[in-house]
């Protein structure tokens, strides 16, 4: 299907000039040429139908559930704009192979130029609004990457950043506003859409939808007040600006008014909007183009003025209008791209694109001069050239405009900008070409290569056949074309030279008169000029741009300024707002459970824990003193768990305190024992009402639960412990069975905590300083009878350690204990003999152990596989050992065991690790970020 | 019975436990381990994900206990979902490490290995109490991680990563314990049918339990006010474990979706969707002050990391609406926005080891290898800001046009959009000073590139290319997605695949 | 009794967000330490209080809640792994930056960026 080709060729296409730039820049010209070549030969190859008056159709759904589908069609507009595209993209692709400087093989120009011309194909070919905007945001991007192309330019950068800015920012209206269409419409296909026009314009939401869409339109057209990014998308190469910014991408904004005029038009909302933009549009740009003096300014605001010309002709709402519309849009297209390239030979010829300092160029480039002139009159709106045609027809319908009831709004200001724009065009031609210029150009100027001057040649010759010849040579084209704007077949309209003595042709004589007065009187004018005020749009936008970046910088350097402090309380307020709120959400009756007595023991326990969480508090400053009332707090935790009858927490909990307190020790030999005192009320009375909130909701929450009777799943585990579990100890039971899953996720983080913990400190090496770290660790200081002590206490350990491990099944124990014991016996003989001696005499790997164990755990889970049970399923036999009695051998136990050897292991690597501190070579201090080794240091450990 | 439910946990324990036993100092080793892991991981998860596809819920009973009294996996088409996302991004991510990262410090892959699993466990897993095991197992791999390498910075930023999420695991055990303490059970979807029975005396307990839990998914998902550790912890992670910290916050959001769906979804009584209120507003700001973070960052990895804050924004504004169609819209985008993210942050690391300014916003000599890695920016940038052509244009469609309904329709769309533009602005600048600024064409290049280039590359090309198929393959994807959400919005089905199957599988 | 432990719970928790509120690591330590008392009593709590009723099964029951002793259990062993993390990298900090403060520069400030 050669529709979707035309499409994809130059998407796919636009490798071959990135490839074929590295032979040359002829070759990456050559690669672009042929693509856009055979994609407009696919396109001439459907004339025939469009002209006939069909629509062709191609694509395939892509994402149904959202109605975005790749559907193209192609009717007389989607024709007109494709073939715009591709012929003058051919003639870009020509010029700009000579107008790039040589040691620039252009693939990369070539490359983007190629992902522009599909996308702009994609927008004009879009049977769907949501792939239309695919290819819109497109175009922004694309426009982007070739204003910056020349990338070294400030003005380049800031331009084309200026230009997707404000086109995206269009892009982003319009997705809204053709949703909203679509929700009216039933659907994003545009067929459909456009089918349903009456229902649209009677929809509530039609005001919105017209207004994004608008937003989008006027955007990328340069609409006043958005017109300001195109002058500065001048900053672009100007095969660029001649291509995307006059002859096409600028187009795509009218282009969407063209192909949505069925639906939107002929509301007043519509009328107002669109013609009054495009009226104010029209002067604006044509009386600033009038007073620049840098070629490329003074074209791209006269694109402006013409590009509000085209608007205002659509926003009529008149058939006739909108056929003005579209011719104007092919002529512009033409003259305009003409002028571009013509002012880019002057800028690379004579080195100036200034007003000023140009002019008699006539003799010295006849073939430029020629081609400019014409291009200008055209602009000017000359007879017998093709930007007369429809500047008459323009004229013609804006006579016929009633503004708000007034019969002359319209046609008076719609002359005033003709007569501007003849002015400008006119200077444009004269200052260039024919003012005789005082002092001779510092080298000697001539024509340039073919490859520069033929282009706007062949453009022109085409302004003046149509100029002359209308009806032959743009009479189908614009017909079809208007047929598929207004959706019926246009009458009442003849493209032909001579009209008679209409009103149009009396406003044009006028407006010639005006404009060679104006030019006449330059000097006046420009007075009046400099006296009025000028806006300046860049620094306004550059002020915009930054304000916002300052106040987003405000905010968030206000909120992540990095205080551990603030980003806590934020969580815990949050916890507090949200525990509550959803309390106070639901119901709550005060429980009925009967409460236990409190024996005084539990009350002296109580209070001791109470003083000693005061103590913490209050001695926190002093490290020490704080860690043992921790450890205090800690045992009083453990008698809890005893009393409560949770002994095997009890246990646990002792254990892991004494390892948490060496732990902290370990730290302390390294940290400062003293904290520096904090003195702001505020803040401490900030946190004081933080934590007593989180105290009281936590406390009350507590009390809530204990104080209400539930049932849970626990009967079940207290049923199956001993016969399906075959262990007494139900908790232990459920550790190492019923929830065995949760205790080998448990051993694993224990690893990792080991594992991490080992790696910080080793990458801490050589960070810390010598001396710095006194006793645990150090190898001379170990009394005689520590060391004793420590190696007698070693194989009893083990014997307790296998006790507790063997009994654990059934009576509270366990591995995760007997592990905690045996490690903190292997670090009595740290602590006593020293590191080295300890070292010398333990072979075993520690690393190793925690691998080890919990492959084992892993691998008595596997072993269930063999029965094809899941991960995990036990079973049990009996065995009588002397002392200990008679125990159940689970494979739980199996399990048990590799929870044993993972804790050891894990225990003594965190141990070991941070006892190890403080060897390495003396380090400086550094408060600034340190920059690791980068080489592999696993070779040494 | 089928034991692939449990391989994405056990295969990285596995090796994890195996490089800690024998890897650890060999290099090569432990890389191709990894990566071999990896690679199976992805290839296990698309064959559940394609097992699921049919809809059938596959349950996996830990120990042979019937649920809910022993722990439960379940595989249905979500949770397939995520562990395929997690392990195309692992596997992009090792890629990437051979560019020497992995180098930096100790145990990289073994700790690597374990947050797979940590990962994968979270997204199986039945049990609410073995979720928070699993997010344990998944945080304390990604502390080793986050300070892998070390520097005063990172380590700083980790330090505080480490302590905002103890406080989140605490919290966590306060609101299972609420859970517990009233409605006496520790499986979701015995949950989901205690719920509804809870008498009016308890359900104040209940509400508070059930959002306490929901408000530490949201601490993992970053959600404002919550989201405050993120740019720090992600902007000063090594740039491969910031790319697979991508899919972390995801973690977050994923178990809002399921809790939500399936105990406090329409079956709830008065608990119904009890999150939303709360979600909405909070999530509206997240995508606000995201992008505003965008626009003011000074550092090109503080900027993504703002930007990954923004889509968790994006993303819960679409879960918060809890209609099937806008949970399988924010579906999509979580996958989407995940890849992207990925390969940003990779990106920003090529850029980084480039320049001596790291990744800096700030003009330096032009950079070795500019057009591929600007090229390669410009991808990554179009995919996060939502531009076409890249899946990110495709899923913020998909929320506006799920959004078109809601009661806030008009102030999601201004916000979405306009956000949008904010983050094009900022990604703009950053390109514009990264690879435009300072150097000329033709000039000659300063740096040389460094040694290996061509995986951490194709890492990158990867992550770009899935974000690519999920566009052109939009179609099925979204069909897969919606089946997704429709199962989630069903949970009956689920309840009976776990209270129903004794042990007994398929 | 329940009063008790609830205030108890209570006191442990208002200590141990004091504690974390402070700017510097170790204290931070200390709090995370009160925090996971607290939250270990809590879990306890849920399963109702009993005395002298230890889930061993021996003679015939009442025993008490075995399954969130169990929870405690794990979570106990997870905080154990949590805080030696948490010292190791405050030792790490510490030694980096010869500071224990837990303050970081303002995230979207690019002046300090991390080593590689």
């Amino acid at each position: 299907m050669p529709l979707a080709l035309i499409v994809i060729l130059p998407f796919a296409g636009a490798v071959l000039p990135a490839l074929f730039a590295r032979t040359g820049r002829d070759a990456a010209a050559l690669a672009a040429f042929g693509v856009s070549a055979l994609a407009l030969g696919l396109l001439l190859s459907l004339a025939p139908q469009v002209f006939g008056g069909d629509v062709v159709y191609a694509g395939q759904p892509w994402l149904p559930r959202l109605g975005l589908n790749a559907h193209l069609f192609l009717d007389g507009l989607g024709f007109l704009f494709a073939l715009l595209i591709l012929a003058i993209g051919l003639l870009v692709i020509v010029y700009a192979r000579s107008y790039l400087p040589a040691r620039d093989a252009g693939g990369r120009f070539h490359a983007l130029l190629l992902l522009f011309q599909g996308a702009m194909l994609g927008i004009v070919l879009s049977d769907n609004v949501l792939l239309l905007l695919v290819f819109w945001e497109l175009t922004s991007l694309a426009s982007f990457l070739l204003i910056g192309y020349w990338r070294h330019q400030p003005e380049a950068r800031q331009g084309a950043r200026m230009a997707l800015t404000v086109t995206v920012a269009g892009g982003l209206a319009l997705i809204a506003g053709m949703l909203i269409l679509g929700d009216i419409a039933g659907s994003y296909d545009l067929t459909l859409i456009l089918q349903r026009g009456a229902a649209i314009r009677a929809s509530p939401q039609y005001l919105p939808a017209l207004l994004l869409i608008l937003a989008g339109c006027f955007t990328k057209s340069a609409q006043f007040p958005f017109h300001f990014w195109l002058p500065h998308a001048m900053a672009a190469p100007t095969p660029v600006s001649a291509y995307l910014h006059s002859a096409t991408m600028v187009k795509a904004g009218v282009f969407l008014l063209a192909r949505l005029w069925p639906v939107l038009s002929g509301t007043d909302a519509w009328f107002y909007l669109v013609a009054t933009t495009g009226l104010v549009t029209m002067l604006i740009g044509a009386v600033v183009a009038l007073f620049r003096d840098e070629l490329k300014a003074l074209l791209a605001f006269s694109t402006v003025s013409h590009l509000g010309l085209v608007t205002m002709l659509f926003g009529f709402g008149t058939p006739l209008a909108a056929v003005a519309g579209v011719f104007h849009i092919l002529n512009h297209a033409i003259f305009k791209a003409a002028l571009f390239m013509n002012a880019g030979i002057v800028d690379h010829e004579v080195g100036s694109r200034d007003l000023r300092h140009l002019g008699g160029l006539a003799a010295l480039m006849p073939l430029t001069a020629t081609s400019g002139a014409v291009a200008a009159a055209s602009m000017a709106g000359v007879p017998l050239l093709n930007g007369f045609l429809s500047k008459e027809m323009m004229l013609d319908a804006a006579a016929q405009a009633q503004w708000a009831g007034q019969g002359w709004i319209v046609p008076l200001v719609a002359t005033l900008a003709a007569m501007v724009s003849v002015a400008y065009s006119l200077r444009y031609a004269i200052q260039v070409f024919f003012v005789r210029r005082h002092e001779p150009y510092r080298k000697n100027v001539r024509d340039p290569a073919p490859g520069l001057w033929l282009p706007p040649l062949l453009l022109v010759v085409v302004v003046m056949l149509i100029g002359v010849f209308p009806g032959t040579f743009a009479g189908s084209l614009v017909a079809s074309a208007a047929n598929a704007v207004v959706g019926a077949p246009v009458r009442g309209y003849e493209l032909a030279l001579w009209h008679g003595a209409t009103p149009a042709l009396a406003l044009s004589v006028f407006a010639f008169a005006g404009g060679g007065i104006l030019l006449w009187r330059q000097a006046n004018t420009r007075a009046l000029w400099q006296a009025a005020p000028h806006p300046q749009a860049k620094p306004a936008f550059d002020a915009a741009v930054a304000a916002v970046t300052d106040f987003c910088r405000a905010v968030t350097d206000g909120l992540h300024d990095g205080s551990l402090r603030h980003y806590l309380g934020w969580i815990v307020a949050g916890a507090l707002v949200v525990g509550v709120g959803g309390f106070l959400g639901g119901g709550h009756a005060v429980g009925t459970r009967a409460t236990l007595a409190a024996p005084p023991v539990a009350i002296v326990a109580w209070l001791l824990l109470v003083a000693s969480c005061a103590g913490v508090l209050a001695f926190e400053r002093r490290r020490m003193l704080a860690l043992v009332m921790l450890g205090v707090i800690g045992l009083i935790v453990a008698f809890g768990f005893l009393y409560l009858s949770a002994p095997d927490l009890a246990l646990t909990q002792i254990a892991v305190e004494v390892v948490t307190v060496i732990l902290m020790l370990l730290a302390l030999t390294v940290l400062p024992h003293e904290t520096p005192r904090v003195a702001q009320r505020p803040r401490r009375l900030g946190d004081g009402g933080l934590a007593t909130g989180a105290g009281l909701g936590a406390g009350a929450a507590a009390f809530a639960l204990m104080t209400r009777d539930f049932d849970s799943l626990s009967t079940y585990y207290l049923e199956r412990s001993l016969p399906d579990g075959g262990g007494a100890n139900v908790v232990n039971v459920i550790l190492v069975d019923f929830r065995g899953f949760d205790t080998f996720g448990e051993i694993i983080v224990l690893g990792i905590a080991a594992l991490a913990v080992f790696a910080l400190v080793d990458g801490a090496r050589g960070l810390a300083r010598t001396g710095a770290v006194p006793g645990m660790v150090a190898a001379d200081r170990h009394p005689l009878l520590l060391a004793v002590a420590a190696r007698v206490m070693l194989p009893l350990a083990l014997v307790v350690a296998s006790y507790v491990f063997l009994r654990g099944h059934n009576a509270p124990g366990g591995g995760f204990v007997a592990g905690l014991i045996v490690a903190i016996a292997l670090i009595m003989q740290y602590v006593a003999g020293g590191t080295q001696w300890a070292a010398q005499r333990m072979r075993v790997d520690v690393h190793a152990l925690i691998g080890t164990g919990v492959l084992l755990a892993a691998a008595t889970g596997f072993s269930a596989w063999v029965f094809a049970r899941p991960f995990l399923t036990s079973a049990y036999g009996h065995l009588a050992l002397p002392l200990v009695g008679r125990v159940e051998v689970a494979t739980a136990m199996a399990f048990d065991a590799g929870v044993f050897l993972t804790v050891v292991g894990a225990v003594m690597l965190m141990l070991a690790s941070l006892g190890r501190i403080g060897r390495g070579p003396a380090k400086p201090l550094r408060t600034r970020a340190a920059i690791p080794p980068a080489a592999p240091r696993f070779a040494e450990d | 019975m089928t034991h692939w439910t449990i391989l994405p946990i056990l295969l990285p324990a596995a090796v994890a436990s195996l490089l800690a036993l024998a890897g650890r100092r060999d290099l090569v080793l432990a890389r191709a381990a990894s990566l071999a892991s990896a690679v199976v991981l992805l290839l296990v998860a698309i064959g559940l994900a394609a097992a699921a596809s049919d809809g059938t819920i596959r349950t996996y009973a830990l120990g042979d206990w019937p649920a809910p009294f022993g722990i439960v996996l379940v595989v249905d088409r979500l949770s397939a979902l995520m562990l395929t996302l997690t392990a195309a991004l692992a596997l992009a991510v090792l890629l990437h490490c051979a560019n020497g990262w992995d180098a930096r410090g100790r145990h990289f892959h073994a700790l690597f290995q374990f947050q797979l699993m940590g990962l994968n466990g979270a997204f199986l897993t039945g049990d609410f109490f073995n979720l928070f095991v699993f997010f344990e197992i998944l945080l304390i791999a990604s502390y080793g991680l986050m300070v892998h390498g070390g520097g005063a910075a990172r380590v700083r930023a980790g330090l505080q990563y480490v302590v905002v999420n103890l406080v989140g695991s605490t919290l966590f055990l306060f609101a299972v314990g609420l859970l517990y303490g009233v409605t006496g059970t520790l499986n979701m979807a015995d949950l989901a049918l205690k719920v509804p029975a809870v008498p009016p005396a308890d359900q104040g307990l209940l509400r508070s339990g059930a959002l306490l839990l929901l408000f530490v998914f949201a601490l993992k998902a970053a959600l404002v006010p919550l989201h405050l550790w993120l740019p720090g912890t992600y902007s000063n992670a090594p740039a491969p474990v910031a790319a697979l910290f991508a899919v972390l916050t995801k973690v977050g959001a994923y178990a809002i979706i399921r809790l939500s769906t399936l105990a406090f979804g329409d079956t709830a009584g008065d608990l119904a969707w009890l999150a939303a209120p709360w979600l909405m507003p909070a999530a509206m700001l997240t995508l606000t002050l995201g992008m505003v973070g965008v626009l003011a960052a000074r550092r090109l990895a503080v900027m993504i990391s703002f930007a990954v804050v923004g889509s968790v924004g994006t993303l819960l504004i679409a879960v918060a609406l809890f209609t099937q169609q806008a949970i399988a819209a924010a579906l999509y985008y979580l996958v989407q926005s995940t890849l992207a993210a990925g390969a940003f942050f990779l990106v920003a690391d090529l850029v980084g080891e480039r320049r001596a300014k790291g990744d800096l916003l700030a003009a330096g000599p032009r950079i070795a290898q500019a057009g591929l890695i600007g090229a390669l920016f410009l991808l990554a940038a179009i995919a996060m800001t939502g531009l076409p052509p890249l899946s990110g244009f495709v899923g913020k469609l998909l929320i506006l046009d799920a959004t078109r309904d809601a009661f806030n329709r008009n102030w999601i769309w201004s916000l979405l959009l306009s956000t949008s533009l904010l983050a094009i602005v900022g990604f703009a600048r950053a390109g514009s000073v990264l690879f435009w600024k300072g150097g000329v064409i033709g000039e000659k290049v300063g740096a040389q590139p460094p040694r290996r280039t061509v995986l951490p590359v194709a890492a990158v090309g990867l992550l770009l290319a899935a974000n690519v198929a999920l566009t052109v393959g939009a179609g099925p994807v979204v069909r897969y997605l919606d089946a997704a959400a429709t199962q989630l919005f069903a949970p009956a089905a689920y309840i009976d695949a776990v209270l129903g199957a004794e042990g007994e599988n398929e | 009794m329940e009063l008790l432990v609830a205030s108890a719970i209570g006191v442990l928790t208002a200590s141990g967000v004091q504690l974390v509120l402070r700017g510097r690591s170790f204290p931070v330590v200390l709090g995370l330490a009160l925090l996971s008392y607290a939250v270990n009593g809590f879990l306890l709590a849920s399963g109702r209080l009993a005395v002298g009723l230890p889930p061993l099964i021996r003679a015939a029951g009442p025993y008490t809640d075995p399954l969130p002793q169990a929870l405690v259990l794990t979570a106990i062993v997870i905080s154990f792994g949590m805080t030696a993390v948490t010292v190791g990298m405050a030792v790490r900090s510490f030694l980096e930056s010869g500071s224990d403060d837990v303050d970081a520069p303002a995230a979207s400030d690019g002046e300090e960026a991390p080593g590689r």
